[in-house]
Order: structure tokens, then C-alpha cells, then sequence
């Protein structure tokens, strides 16, 4: 039988976690490394993902993505900012959802994050297969993602997991997954708090565990808040002491070049690690900057990344009518949650020492393993019942947003939201649907547009259409209607506003599913015979023009002519060749074998001031 | 088959077409899970009377055991319509759960059942109930004066202070509210006990049914004061 995984797709790094008899075990290579950095890099060839495409950041950081974990769901308008602050082109239409270039194409968030999962999938399989498993099939995942992502982010890690292959039996939110795995351990009951500080996201849930039921009570969050924010302010403050060369510590002469400034960055993130476990290091990039620094200086520079949490952790507490004494235990998760500011400030906030027995890189991965162990098995040990971060409406009158489901409710949620029309015989009506916890649709999030259609024509204000909301156990959101006084379903046609259509993710499947790197290689190779051919038309053409024969006689060198067919020739016989870098090669060449005599005929065309090009552009 | 009755009181199997009680969640016939066709109330379907002093433990406890028979998880190997059942089962759940938890929204729902909900949302807001016009007179007042001191460029600790003075006797109001919600509850509640007839629980609702909208008005006054301190 085909295996089931639980996947923790991370801003940092990802990894793979399945059930072995009962107990959820993390996926290692050989060497015992389990985290795939979700770092995801490209040459003309191939696409690199994990540890390979960060050693390439260093090398070719244009063509690198990390922490697109950050773009999952959004609008181009979302991210303009940040977007200058990564070597990587961004890109995408106003309105639409963004595009991330790699190399010479241009992906979305789920088909970069596809790149990760398929090879996690992969890493599953090569260990199964390596157990003697007859079947080591992954066609299954339950992938997490943090509580406080939103309808659209999580669309959209859906849409990831069905690009790379996988069928996403279910999405599970981070600090729940990791309650899962610490209830393995010890029978809990009591109210828990879980602080998960990643490398991108932030989130808090506050459970009540009661004969194996997880409940959760509340959750708050910020899905653009973690270690990468305090890497980019230490970043920042390196790039900022080298280009004023004000600091005695630093070489003169350093440049810019995206390079360059993950150079820093990795530096950084090293310092940064150092710093959990010493009181002071020097932070040092190459040979060209060192830099002394303690916990204290440290800790002052990324307090207020830190104290950023605080407010969401409160409003958690205020949510499940709870104060922060109350709380039994407070478990920590994330990576970020190593530094000790951090233990010390949620110490003080709960009046108690947080815990963190299991590794907090690991046991999201765990608890994702234990859900997908729950739903493939019928294990009926545990129940996960968890809430939707955010309240779900519609724009009413206004641009007021009208709220149909409240945040905190307990998933699976319905609402419904009665529609009538305005005008005699109005047989559509234009929906807009919300998420967010602002009074004015324009400071929430605009999930989608819908439009309801076939409402039998009827004076103004008759028709009765309901429209239901259903907010499943993934937290994702369907939409149903009916006209009441017909009992007519209304067909409704859905434009997400920041995500794919489910015929786009068909068609990205279909292109990437299972032949990513022949796929990339192929289109490559098609690029290059296209060129080739350019460049053969342009020389045919010149061949045969009527001023060639003079040209030939008065101004072309010996065996010049000569050597244009030849390589005219051979160029023709490699054009149907696999090997791109052949054709390429011969592209060349007979772009050098043409250039004096476009020079030649660029000359005595009327066009003079056109000199200087090849043949390809006569 | 058994006899397809249409009465109220009993739903039908789709799968085994046998009919069970209202507050049924599986088919005593067939034993799969019932389709959300006809149900009855949040508290039937929890299996508690109509009732508003509820058990807080009670209820949690319910819940529990209600979520870990229908919840989705279990039914990802089931039938496409035993998956949407248990889908539309637990969501009606939920939405129960979260209903008859609140004490305001309980009686909320309770004056819906029993036909008394406000005729509409302008309704449950915007009418001052003649209970509250001296207060929300002498608050009106309160926060122009408010307003106008800080367009004059007063600073806070002036005017917060004021705010804080305006916020005291809503708040008592709204306790004293809370009291009065809670015996008639309790009359209510005894109402039902004895199987009292119609006429006698009609005057119990429709003071219940004050009570909610002035609760109503009054959170909404105090939502503006709280919206003016943080302005």
C-alpha cells in the first residue's frame, strides 16, 4: 500500500515525518540530517532544491528563491516592499498573484514550493524503498502550515501539494500539529499555550486537552514575522557599517552584489546561532568584516522583533477568556524560539518557564505524521479541533465588511448570509468575500469575488438567494447558494483574488508533474533551436540576396564565404540534436562566421547607422 | 422498509431509507451517520433541554463526545455522503457549541425559536430603549464635549479621565442587566420544568427580549467610548 506522510513545509527549512508502528519518526538521510533547507535554485539545466541551491545563494544568487514561504497567497500589491530586499526577480501582474522568477522562467509561490515537496517526496520514497517496502509509493501528505495563514495562503499550500504529485488528505496548523506530538509523550490535560516563532511566521494557540480531544481555544499570529526579520536587521547593519566606511574593523572597497550580501547574511545567521549558546562571538563576513558583538548588544538590536509577539499572545489569552496565569504549559516551537530573549520574554509573559523536550525544528513534522496517522487508520485516540485564525464576511453597503463567521470559531464552521436584488428582473448579483478583523473592506483581505447567477427574474427585493459559507477542517473556505423561493442552486463562479484557478494547477501539474527537470530542459532546448533557426534564415537570406556575388568578390576575405556554408551546414545537421549546448555552440559560431559580412552589408545598406550588429538583425 | 412518516419529530436514512428520532445522529437501523436533512434545535441536537442555565462542564463534556463521533477525521475512508455528513454534522455542531456556550447569544437564540427575535438587525441597534435615554443622553453629551476638547488640541490625560467617569454608570447598567437576565432565566427555566403552557412563558420571553436589545445598546455605548479612548 502507498505510504502517507505529514510534511512541515517551512520558511526556513522542510522536512518529512511518517508513522512507524504507532510513533511518529522523522525522515533522515544517511547522515542524520532531516531538515531540506526550502531553498529552491536554478541553472540552464537543472533545478537544484535544498542544501545544493543554498551553497548556489552564495554563487548565483539571482537565481536562488528562499522563504517563499512569504509569497504563499499573495498579491504582487502584498509583497512591493519587501520584494527589494531579495536577490530574486519578483514579478506578476497588479492585482494577480506573484510571479518569482528562476532562471530564464517565471514560477508562482505553489509551483516553487511544489519544487520543495516533490523532493521531500522523493526522500520519503528513497527511504522506503531502502526499508525493502514493496509498495514506497508518497502520494499522500497532511501538510501544515502556521495557524494564522489565511483562506488564500493556505489555497495556495494546497495548490503546492497538488503540483508536486501529492494528494493533501489535509492542512494542519503548525502549533497544533506540534501539540499532537507532545501529547504523545505524557497523557496531558490542562490548558496549554503554544508560542511557534519560525523562520517567517509567527503564531500562538491556546488548547484545552481533555480525554485525548486537542481543542483549541483561540489563535493569533503574524504570517510575515520571525528569524528572517532579525537576520535582515543584523544584515542590514553590516551593509550599513561597510558602506558608510566609517568601522575600523572593515576593508575598504566592498561591493554590493547580491552575492555579496548573502555572504553577510549567512554570516549573520551564524552569529545569530552563536549567540543562543554564548555570551558573546565575532560576526565575521570573509575577510573583509569582523565584528565583536555580546548577547546584550544583540538582544537590544532584535528586542523589538521579539516584543512584536507579546501583542498577539495577549489578544489569545483575551480571545479564550483566559489569563496568562491560567495556563498549565507552554510549549515552545520554532527555530527561533532557541534564542533566549525569547524564552525569557514568554518566561515572564506566562509567569512560567516555557518547555521544549522535543526538538523544536522536528515536532511540527511529528504531529503532521500523528494527524496523518489519524485519518488514514481510523485511530481514535486523538481528535484535533482547531479554529479558524480569522473572521470570515462579506462587503456590504459602504465598503463595510459584515463578518458571517467569527475568528476562534471551532473548523469545520458555517455561515449564511441572505441576498436579495435591487433592481426588477436582476438575475446576477456580485459578491465579495472577506477575511479580517478591520470594520472597512479595505483593511481586511479580499479572498474572492463571486458571482451569483440564474436568479429567476423577479420585482426588486423578492428573491431570497442564501448563500452558505463552509469553512471545511482544512480552514478552506466553499461557497453554495439557493434562491428560496424557487429552491433554485445558483451556479457561482469563483476568481480568487491572490490565488490559482483549479484549471491552472491542473495545467501546472501537467507540466511539472514528475518531469520538472526534463520539462525545464526541454524548454530550454526549444529556446536554442529557435534561435538556431533565426540565425539560419537571416544567413540563407544573405546568401542569396542580390548584392552577395559582389560582396563575394570585392570585399570578403579568402575561403571567408567558404567557411559561412560550412558552418551553415553544420549547424543545420546538429539543429535537431538533443544536446542544447551543441546547437548553442554552433549558434555561435556561425554568428562569428557571419558578423563581417553583416558589417559588410550593414555598410553599404542605406541604413548606415545601423552598424555594429550581426547578421541576425539585418 | 420502514414507513417514511414526514412528520417533525422523525428523520430519514438516506442510505437505508429507515426513519429515526429528530435528535438521531446515526441510523438506529443501518447505524451509518445521518445526513443533515431535518433536525431539530442547537439543543436537542445536543441533547439538552431548552433550557438557560446551563452546566459549563456539562456542555464541554457533550461536546467532546458529540465531535469525536462525528468529526471528519473518522470519515476519511467513508462514502463520499457519509463524509459530507459527518461534514455538515460537525459544522452544525460547532455552530451550536459556539451559540449555547454565550449566555447573551443563548437567549438570543432561544427568542428566535420561540418566535420573538427582533424583526431586524436596525432593530436589535439603533432604537434607543426607552430604559436607557438618560444615560445614553447624558453620554451623547459626554463625548461631544469630548470630541471638541481634543479637536481644541487637548491633551489626553484631560480628556481620558472624563471618558473613563462616562464609562462607570454604563457598566453598572449593564450589570444590573446581567442580573436581571439571570433570574429571568431561572423563571424560565422553572417554566419549563413544570411544563408550563404558552401564556405563562410569553410574558418571560418578551421581557428576556428587552433585556437583550438594551444589552445590545449598551455594548454598543461602550464599544464607543472605547473607540473614543483609543482615537
Amino acid at each position: 500500500m502507498s505510504k502517507v506522510v505529514g510534511i512541515d513545509l517551512g520558511t526556513t527549512n522542510s522536512l518529512v515525518a511518517f508513522v512507524k508502528d504507532g510513533v511518529p519518526v522523522v525522515i533522515r538521510e544517511p547522515d542524520g540530517n532531516a531538515l531540506v533547507p526550502s531553498i529552491v535554485s536554478a541553472d540552464d539545466k537543472t533545478i537544484y532544491v535544498g542544501r545544493e541551491a543554498q551553497r548556489r545563494l552564495l554563487t548565483d544568487a539571482n537565481r536562488t528563491v528562499y522563504s517563499v514561504k512569504r509569497f504563499m497567497g499573495k498579491g504582487l500589491d502584498d509583497i512591493r516592499d519587501e520584494a527589494r530586499l531579495f536577490p530574486f526577480r519578483i514579478a506578476g501582474e497588479a492585482g494577480g498573484v506573484v510571479r518569482i522568477g528562476l532562471g530564464e522562467r517565471e514560477f508562482t509561490p505553489p509551483e516553487i514550493s511544489a519544487f520543495i515537496l516533490r523532493e521531500l517526496k522523493h526522500r520519503a520514497e528513497a527511504f522506503f524503498a531502502d526499508q525493502g517496502e514493496v509498495d514506497s509509493e508518497v502520494d499522500r501528505a497532511v501538510i501544515t502550515v502556521p495557524a494564522y495563514f489565511n483562506d488564500a495562503q493556505r489555497t495556495a499550500t494546497r495548490d503546492a501539494g497538488r503540483i508536486a504529485g501529492l494528494d493533501v488528505i489535509r492542512i494542519i496548523n503548525e502549533p497544533t500539529a506540534a501539540s499532537l506530538a507532545y501529547g504523545l509523550d505524557k497523557r496531558h490535560t490542562g490548558l496549554i499555550a503554544v508560542y511557534d516563532l519560525g523562520g517567517g511566521t509567527f503564531d500562538i494557540s491556546i488548547l484545552r486537552v481533555e480525554e485525548g480531544v486537542f481543542q483549541v481555544l483561540s489563535t493569533n499570529g503574524d504570517t510575515h514575522l520571525g528569524g528572517d526579520d532579525i537576520d535582515l536587521l543584523l544584515t542590514q547593519q553590516v551593509l550599513h557599517d561597510l558602506e558608510s566606511g566609517s568601522d575600523s574593523h572593515v576593508a575598504s572597497g566592498f561591493s554590493r552584489t547580491p552575492e555579496a550580501v548573502q555572504e553577510i547574511r549567512k554570516a549573520v545567521i551564524q552569529a545569530k546561532w552563536d549567540l543562543s549558546e554564548r555570551e558573546e562571538t565575532d560576526l565575521i563576513v570573509t575577510s573583509a568584516y569582523r565584528k565583536h558583538i555580546t548577547r546584550a548588544e544583540f538582544e537590544g538590536l532584535i528586542r523589538p522583533v521579539v516584543d512584536r509577539t507579546l501583542g498577539p499572545c495577549r489578544q489569545a489569552l483575551a480571545d479564550a477568556g483566559l489569563e496568562p496565569g491560567q495556563l498549565d504549559e507552554i510549549v515552545l516551537v520554532g527555530g527561533s524560539t532557541r534564542i533566549p530573549l525569547v524564552r525569557r520574554l514568554v518566561g515572564e509573559l506566562f509567569g512560567k518557564p516555557p518547555h521544549s523536550e522535543l526538538n523544536p525544528d522536528e515536532v511540527v513534522a511529528l504531529g503532521a505524521a500523528v494527524q496523518a496517522d489519524i485519518l488514514v487508520t481510523g485511530n481514535r485516540e486523538m481528535l484535533l479541533l482547531d479554529v479558524t485564525p480569522l473572521s470570515l464576511g462579506i462587503e456590504t453597503m459602504g465598503g463595510v465588511m459584515s463578518k458571517i463567521i467569527l475568528r476562534n470559531s471551532t473548523i469545520p464552521a458555517t455561515g449564511s448570509e441572505m441576498f436579495t436584488t435591487f433592481v426588477d428582473n436582476q438575475t446576477a448579483v456580485d459578491i465579495h468575500v472577506l477575511q479580517g478583523e478591520r470594520e472597512l473592506v479595505a483593511d481586511n483581505r479580499s479572498l474572492a469575488r463571486f458571482k451569483l447567477r440564474g436568479i429567476p427574474p423577479m420585482p426588486a427585493g423578492m428573491p431570497r438567494v442564501q448563500v452558505q459559507f463552509q469553512i471545511d477542517a482544512n480552514g478552506i473556505l466553499s461557497v453554495t447558494a439557493r434562491e428560496l423561493r424557487t429552491d433554485i442552486e445558483q451556479t457561482i463562479e469563483v476568481k480568487p483574488s491572490y490565488g490559482l484557478t483549479d484549471d491552472e494547477v491542473e495545467r501546472m501539474l501537467v507540466e511539472s508533474f514528475e518531469h520538472a527537470e526534463a520539462d525545464f530542459a526541454a524548454r530550454l532546448l526549444i529556446d536554442a533551436r529557435n534561435e538556431a533557426e533565426t540565425v539560419i534564415r537571416a544567413t540563407e537570406k544573405s546568401l542569396r540576396s542580390p548584392e552577395f556575388a559582389a560582396i563575394a568578390e570585392s570585399e570578403l576575405a579568402q575561403g571567408e564565404r567558404e567557411r559561412i556554408e560550412s558552418v551553415l551546414a553544420g549547424l543545420k545537421m546538429v539543429l535537431v540534436s538533443p544536446d542544447r549546448e551543441i546547437i548553442q555552440k554552433w549558434t555561435q559560431a556561425l554568428n562569428d562566421a557571419t558578423r563581417h559580412l553583416a558589417e559588410v552589408m550593414m555598410n553599404r545598406s542605406v541604413h548606415a547607422a545601423l552598424s555594429g550588429r550581426n547578421i541576425t538583425e539585418m | 422498509m420502514t414507513s417514511q412518516t414526514s412528520t417533525s419529530t422523525l428523520q430519514v436514512c438516506r442510505d437505508c431509507g429507515g426513519g429515526s428520532p429528530i435528535d438521531a445522529h446515526f441510523c438506529p437501523q443501518c447505524t451509518k451517520i445521518l445526513s443533515l436533512g431535518r433536525h431539530g434545535d442547537y439543543f436537542s441536537f445536543l441533547g439538552l433541554p431548552r433550557k438557560l442555565n446551563i452546566d459549563s462542564a456539562d456542555l464541554e463534556q457533550r461536546f467532546r463526545a458529540l465531535s469525536r463521533q462525528f468529526h471528519p477525521d473518522y470519515f476519511y475512508n467513508a462514502t463520499p455522503a457519509e463524509r459530507r455528513a459527518s461534514l455538515e454534522r460537525s459544522s452544525y455542531l460547532n455552530d451550536a457549541y459556539r451559540t449555547v456556550r454565550q449566555p447573551i447569544a443563548r437567549v438570543e437564540y432561544l427568542l428566535q425559536l420561540e418566535g420573538l427575535a427582533p424583526r431586524s438587525p436596525e432593530e436589535a441597534g439603533k432604537q434607543v430603549p426607552p430604559a436607557l435615554l438618560e444615560e445614553v443622553f447624558a453620554l451623547n453629551e459626554e463625548l461631544d464635549e469630548v470630541r471638541d476638547r481634543r479637536a481644541n488640541g487637548a491633551p489626553p490625560e484631560e480628556w481620558k479621565g472624563r471618558l473613563e467617569r462616562a464609562r462607570v454608570p454604563i457598566e453598572a447598567k449593564r450589570d444590573a442587566h446581567e442580573e436581571q437576565v439571570s433570574a429571568l432565566s431561572a423563571q424560565w427555566d422553572a417554566l419549563v420544568d413544570r411544563g408550563a403552557p404558552q401564556e405563562d412563558r410569553r410574558p418571560i420571553l418578551e421581557a428576556l427580549r428587552e433585556r437583550v436589545l438594551e444589552r445590545n445598546y449598551i455594548s454598543n455605548l461602550l464599544a464607543g467610548i472605547e473607540r473614543e479612548l483609543n482615537a
